[in-house]
């Protein structure tokens, strides 16, 4: 069903199916359940609590519970703006990104939303419906992307309407609320659908939420999914694995796949409200592209989307760095793929994550740290680029220099010069990473 | 318990949970956390299995503060008490 509300899609429900389980939780270490009629009442009351406070933006500190839940559709109710905030991030960090959102009240860990209530504000106007969800790119500082109930609901139809989810089903969602990917594929979807979604119990239950709540379906990143795999922790019962978010090695997909597992693979960014193509057929980096969403590849081959209906209103407060990405109503991904033969999308690449060397000569650095890393046998590193050199950084490398050049020879010798690493850099820090994985370029560049 | 018995059974708990840092020497230093094997699924499997063994709870958000094992043991002594 496509909604325009999250109002609205409880409320249908609550209509149609008033009796049919919405949310599954832990309550006393038993699973309870609470109906569609019982949420829309609970999310009613508590709306109706938050209006009388009379705030105007809330920041939340998400952690997944059915209170944290009802607290953001209730304060989306209410027109009260809501910017979602990642609670592990240093308190100096929180307390910026609380100013910065014009955030006046705090819902969460009590002693952490103490601590940040000198960061208040006066609040915003007209923040109604807005959701403020942080990405942070590989190349940039983090920034707020402005979506609304609409974008969201809209971007859960579209999943909905390539994988739908019936009032049989369970959808675990194990991942954070606030990474639009968890909101939309792990809370949205499975609403949207009528289907009951079970509220997974955080960081330390990733290794027996399966078995507790035996969902039927699943949206997992690929380092949980990796994890899952490994720890054998799937539920029988489990039908369809949707994964995304991230880049995910075939081996992970194989596996699951081999498990009698539906696997599907999705693409999308902050940007977009989550999904823009899924895969549904066997190949699971060929993927279908959602019906409210256009795509097109640019002569450059980088993925340029179009879609009216998921689109954000732009960075908060950022006017400038919306137009570096947002023209027109087309957004640059910075992503590289192609279609082939059959109208599939295939993602092949970050366009940032390349270096465009003094030869002319382009480096893809996801490939040619996937070909360092075969030989280097894994490890903390990173290429980066200064002046004309190719720098190899690296933590916790025990090796000499001379015998990590040894071990990289295959690599040196394959290479164009401008392309060969010219001097290793040892860093006594971790290498700046997302929460994903992914090296953030501009920090090493910095750090080196 | 002195710390010395923490960090006995602390580094069996990493070394069962990761069976890659085998042979790898584990002290105080050892960055453990996003390194040498030692990913984010790994390092939250390794947090329940040391407050399960010492019936501690470690704040969530404390976790990506925690860098070497040494910072692993001044957190368990910490919230043991």
């Amino acid at each position: 069903m496509r909604f325009t509300s999250f109002a609205e899609m409880l409320g249908h429900y609550a209509e149609q199916t008033p009796d049919a389980p919405a949310l599954r939780y832990e309550e006393g270490g038993a699973v309870t359940e609470m109906t569609y009629e019982e949420l829309a009442e609970a999310v009613e009351r508590c709306a109706a609590a938050l209006r009388a406070e009379g705030k105007t933006c809330l920041g939340v500190l998400p952690d997944g519970s059915l209170a944290c839940v009802l607290e953001i559709f209730a304060a989306v109710r209410t027109g009260i703006q809501v910017a979602l905030l990642d609670g592990n991030l240093p308190t100096q960090v929180l307390s910026g990104l609380v100013t910065y959102t014009d955030a006046d009240a705090l819902w969460g860990d009590a002693e952490l939303c103490g601590e940040l209530g000198e960061a208040l504000t006066g609040g915003v106007q007209n923040g109604a419906g807005r959701l403020l969800f942080f990405t942070s790119g590989t190349t940039e500082r983090s920034k707020a992307v402005v979506l609304t109930e609409k974008s969201l609901c809209a971007s859960a139809y579209n999943g909905g309407s390539l994988l739908p989810l019936s009032a049989e089903d369970t959808l675990l969602c194990m991942l954070p609320l606030g990474h639009v990917f968890g909101f939309v594929c792990g809370l949205l979807w499975g609403l949207s659908c009528g289907a009951c979604v079970a509220l997974g119990r955080g960081p330390r239950h990733y290794i027996d939420d399966c078995l507790f709540f035996r969902p039927t379906a699943l949206s997992v990143v690929p380092t949980l999914l990796s994890f899952l795999l490994k720890q054998n922790l799937f539920n029988d019962g489990l039908r369809l694995l949707l994964v995304g978010a991230g880049d995910c090695p075939p081996v992970l997909l194989e596996s699951a796949r081999a498990m009698g597992v539906r696997v599907c693979f999705g693409y999308g960014l902050t940007e977009t409200s989550s999904g823009v193509a899924l895969s549904l057929g066997d190949d699971p980096y060929a993927m279908t592209v959602c019906p409210d969403d256009t795509i097109t590849i640019a002569p450059d081959g980088e993925i340029l989307i179009d879609t009216r209906t998921c689109m954000m209103q732009g960075y908060y407060k950022w006017p400038e760095e919306t137009n570096t990405v947002l023209s027109g109503g087309v957004l640059n991904t910075g992503d590289l793929g192609h279609f082939d033969e059959n109208g599939c999308l295939h993602v092949t690449g970050r366009k940032k994550e390349m270096f465009v060397l003094s030869d002319g000569t382009k480096l893809f650095l996801p490939e040619a740290e996937a070909e360092l890393r075969a030989m280097l046998g894994g490890g903390d590193f990173a290429l980066a680029l200064r002046g004309e050199q190719i720098i190899l950084a690296v933590h916790g490398e025990e090796r000499s220099d001379e015998e990590l050049f040894r071990v990289i020879a295959p690599y040196q010798k394959n290479r164009p010069r401008s392309q060969k690493v010219a001097r290793i850099s040892r860093q006594v820090a971790p290498l700046p990473r997302t929460p994903t994985g992914k090296v953030k370029r501009w920090e090493l560049n910095a750090r080196l | 318990m002195t710390r010395q018995e923490i960090m006995e059974r602390t580094v069996k708990i990493i070394r069962d949970c990761v069976p890659e840092l085998e042979g790898v020497e584990l002290n105080e230093n050892t960055v453990v956390n996003t390194d040498m094997g030692m990913d984010s699924m790994n390092f939250i499997l390794v947090i329940c299995k040391i407050e399960a063994e010492f019936d501690v709870r470690i704040p969530n958000r404390l976790w990506n503060r925690l860098s070497t094992l040494g910072d692993l043991l001044d957190a368990i002594e910490k919230y043991r008490k």
